[in-house]
């Protein structure tokens, strides 16, 4: 479909948007109910996660560190630090769970972690989340894999109403709380693994950060296994989803690319017809997917003639692309942060593995751009319009409430689009 | 020769009052009861801000992924401002097996063919100086064949925190940059401005004063800086430390190495603000300019009463408790002070014991420092009868469950609160927060609640 470059002969990143595996580790844990992620490394990879999400979802954000120095680098094998990290940890506050992932400095050292855990003696789940391998999307799926590997318990029967989703790492709460609400419409008990959607959502209570507040519970990821049905949302999370089946062999999977746009909305709300027999849907979708073909008519003329660059994570790429794709919208190049097998699938001319600067260089081929709060300044250097999506964004508020998804949310994301298009034409002429 | 500066020499560093007291503790994090930055972060934020220089980080993603982008450092650089760019290596499985040095080389390279800096900051990393990539000889190679100063800067997170790693950033410009140049003229009212990093503008808000009384920044370290003033720093008559303790180590070697005196002082609130320039005028020992310094802090003092003129009513007999940590913690109490608010009690937490012993100073008897903010805060607010809760972000709850008016303290790094002008800043968002409905009217109970 699109031309895919990945591999190149770059030796840096220069403005990259590519964002570490630790960090996606960080954030999955943070879906996990009076969670604390536990960052074993150095002290500042911790404390710029921490600061970076804080500023991205206008929350506390609940995180340590296990704060790894030179001195102890070379004579611990992590069992120290990450021994005494829990033991602190738990002076103050009793988290249900410990979300113990690396960073480059411990696996550089080769810290056998898995032996380091079984030492621990508190409820753990550990995750190897190098910061020199993989990324934000990685980093995140690796962890929801861990989750369910270490906790899931098999199971030989199951609950035919019962049903789990693995959603991405870049759909935001409200996306995840919209589409299990969608799928609850057809009787279905949904449970999120991992959920942001009841605790990065903003939502006002009495929150002090000493633990994620809100998430499925550790319970509830222990029961998983008797879940008929597994949905499973972008590439990265087949892997989770696999090592689920694994827990029972009645349990049965259907995977998503992405749930942007009429095809894909359309496919999610057939299966879930064919899966329950009902005949047909609320009167609220109903009325949305009119919505959603009406913005598409209204936005069509706007982005026919508009060329368009969309930055970010694979994943959400896939979904951001094909909705803009399915308005007319010029997708002209899409820039990866990392590699992905979605790559392949992205409704773009050409699709790169890159970063901003890349971006820049291509300065010809776009008038808009859907990206994080790092495009900002090559938005307004180069008088490109501005889409603000994906991580970070420090420039607007209300992030967990940006909704793209299914027949709502691609209704708003269009006209949001056009919009942005027609005024970036305002602003040039 | 390896340019490691001496960790221990840095951590022991007697122009230190904080490692008088314990030497050791400073330098141990507990893990998993540890907040705060590292010490790549320190160094980071020391030298980022100059704006002609490239700032590589060699190292995987997290250090510069999570980080760029972040401080507002404003420059006047005409040319491309390096400080919104982001430069790493960002070293991949590979290189952690066989070496980072062969990109990194490359990296050098590549930037200097492309944005031709007049410098690269080169830092390692955890991950990088755990592999031991020899960033000195890259280094003093890369500055051989392209004839700008390449500054290899030591402060890998793991060495410790973002205090210590400022001191190592100051280190290395001290030994790359600092005397490599000398300055086509010199005044006899030539100052550095050490530890300013013109963070959402800060240092515009007092520079032009300092214009006004023929006092010349020479150089910085590093606020609106530039490499070439820097490396001709040692011909300042003075040297201002603004606000940061952790580069007295720097400008105590450039009293040993060069003969320059320095002072410390900050640039926050009235009577702070006035104090700096007094304090400047006067170390630089000229009765002339001390009597226009004088006349100039009287003159900008009445400007500054009139126009908070319009503040007083709102301000007047009001009173706030403040939370936050380090030097801020008697600062923007002074400020607020400034304002007419009575400060009653401010978080010391965080604060060294010269930090605590200036906020009593501040508060009077009266106040209250608070060891434990987090419990404190809400019942003093209720004692006090305070009406505004100045703090980070995760103590809003606090203020909407008390009903008093909240106002972030984190605002500056979006706003400058520094200098005369800055107070107006201030004072203009309090007033908001003060008259701002929506602390009370969150706190609304449902209508199925009642
Ligand atoms: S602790 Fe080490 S790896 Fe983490 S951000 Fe600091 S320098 Fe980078």
């Amino acid at each position: 479909m699109a031309e895919v470059t990945r591999k190149r002969d770059k030796p840096l990143q220069v403005n990259p948007v590519k964002l570490s595996q630790p960090m996606g580790a960080t954030l999955a844990f943070l879906g996990v109910d009076r969670c604390m992620p536990l960052m074993h490394g150095a002290q500042g990879c911790t404390s710029f996660t921490k600061v970076f999400f804080t500023r991205h979802f206008c929350e506390p954000i609940a995180i340590q560190t296990t704060a790894v120095t030179d001195a102890l680098a070379v004579l611990d094998g992590g069992d120290y630090s990450i021994v005494e990290s829990v033991k602190n940890i738990c002076k103050k506050v009793s988290p249900s769970l410990i979300g113990l992932h690396t960073t480059g400095l411990p696996e550089t050292k080769g810290d056998d972690l898995r032996g380091v855990a079984s030492k621990v003696g508190y409820p753990l789940v550990y995750v190897n989340t190098p910061d020199y391998e993989g990324g934000f999307e990685s980093g995140w799926a690796l962890t929801c894999k861990a989750l369910i590997e270490q906790l899931v318990a098999p199971a030989a029967t199951v609950n035919d109403n019962k049903l789990v989703l693995l959603p991405h790492v870049s759909l935001t709460p409200i996306e995840v709380e919209n589409i299990k609400e969608l799928i609850e419409s057809f009787g279905f008990n949904v449970l999120a693994l991992p959920d942001l959607s009841t605790s990065l959502d903003g939502h006002l209570g009495e929150k002090q950060a000493a633990l994620s507040s809100g998430g499925i519970s550790v319970e509830e990821i222990k029961s998983l296994g008797d879940a008929g049905l597994v949905i499973s949302v972008g590439e990265s999370m087949r892997e989770s989803a696999r090592v689920l089946l694994q827990k029972n062999a009645g349990m049965r999977h259907h995977h998503f690319s992405h749930l942007q746009g009429l095809e894909a909305s359309d496919s999610l709300v057939e299966l879930l017809l064919d899966e329950t027999g009902f005949n047909g849907v609320t009167p609220k979708v109903e009325r949305w997917r009119q919505r959603l073909q009406d913005a598409m008519l209204d936005s069509h003329f706007s982005l026919g003639q508009t060329r368009i660059l969309v930055v970010g994570e694979p994943d959400q790429l896939a979904g951001t692309c094909k909705i803009l794709h399915d308005a007319g919208g010029r997708v002209t190049l899409a820039i990866s942060s990392v590699d992905s097998p979605q790559l392949e699938k992205i409704r773009a001319k050409r699709v790169l593995v890159g970063d901003l600067e890349d971006a820049e260089a291509a300065a010809d081929e776009y008038d808009l751009i859907v990206g994080n709060c790092h495009c900002q300044a090559l938005a307004h250097r180069l008088r490109k319009g501005l889409v603000l999506r994906g991580f970070p964004n420090w420039e607007e508020v209300g992030n967990p409430l940006k909704n793209d998804l299914l027949y709502e949310g691609g209704a708003y994301f269009l006209y949001e689009t056009a919009n942005a298009a027609e005024e970036m034409r305002r602003k040039t002429v | 020769m390896s340019s490691k500066p001496k960790i221990k020499d840095l951590l022991d560093e007697s122009a230190c009052e904080h490692n008088k007291k314990k030497k050791q503790a400073c330098n141990a994090p507990k893990p998993g009861a540890t907040t705060g930055g590292c010490a790549f972060e320190g160094a980071q934020i020391s030298l980022f801000p100059y704006a002609d220089a490239a700032h590589l980080v060699h190292g995987p993603i997290t250090c510069l992924g999570s980080s760029w982008e972040t401080r507002a450092t404003k420059t006047t650089w005409p040319g491309r401002d390096l400080t919104r760019m982001g430069f790493t290596t960002d070293v991949s499985l590979n290189d952690v097996i066989f070496s980072g040095e062969e990109k990194l080389v490359k990296a050098i390279d590549d930037i200097m063919a492309r944005y031709s800096p007049e410098a690269v900051f080169v830092y390692s990393t955890c991950v990088t100086a755990m592999i031991g990539d020899d960033i000195d000889l890259i280094c003093r190679q890369a500055a051989a064949k392209h004839g700008v100063p390449m500054v290899p800067v030591h402060a890998p997170g793991f060495v410790g925190s973002k205090n210590l790693g400022s001191r190592l950033g100051g280190e290395a410009a001290l030994r790359h940059l600092i005397g490599t140049l000398e300055p086509e003229t010199t005044t006899p009212f030539d100052i550095n401005l050490i530890g300013e990093y013109n963070v959402t503008g800060d240092m515009w808000q007092y520079k032009h004063l300092l214009d006004k009384l023929g006092i010349r920044v020479l150089a910085t370290l590093s606020g609106d800086g530039r490499i070439k003033d820097i490396r001709c720093a040692h011909r300042a008559k003075l040297n201002v430390i603004v606000c940061a303790k952790s580069l007295v180590s720097l400008t105590r070697k450039m009293h040993e190495q060069y003969g320059i005196p320095s002072v410390s002082l900050s640039f926050y609130g009235k009577r702070d603000t006035s104090k700096g320039l007094l304090a400047i005028a006067a170390a630089l020992g000229d009765p002339g300019l001390v009597a226009r310094t004088e006349k100039l802090v009287a003159h900008e003092e009445a400007r500054l009463e009139e126009r908070l003129k319009l503040y007083r009513d709102v301000f007047v007999d009001k009173k706030a408790v403040l939370n936050t940590g380090g030097n801020k913690t008697w600062s923007i109490a002074a400020a607020l002070q400034d304002l007419g608010f009575e400060v009653v009690a401010t978080a010391v937490k965080k604060a060294t014991e010269d930090d605590r012993a200036r906020a009593r100073e501040y508060l009077g008897e009266k106040g209250v420092l608070m060891m434990n903010p987090g419990v404190e805060q809400a019942r003093l607010i209720d004692e006090k009868g305070a009406h505004l809760l100045l703090a980070g972000g995760r103590s809003l709850y606090t203020a909407i469950k008390k009903g008093i008016a909240f106002a972030d303290v984190n605002q500056e790094k979006k706003k400058s609160y520094g200098g005369y002008d800055g107070l107006l800043n201030l004072a203009e968002d309090l007033k908001n927060a003060l008259e701002n409905p929506v602390f009370k009217l969150v706190a609304r109970r449902a209508p199925w609640q009642k």
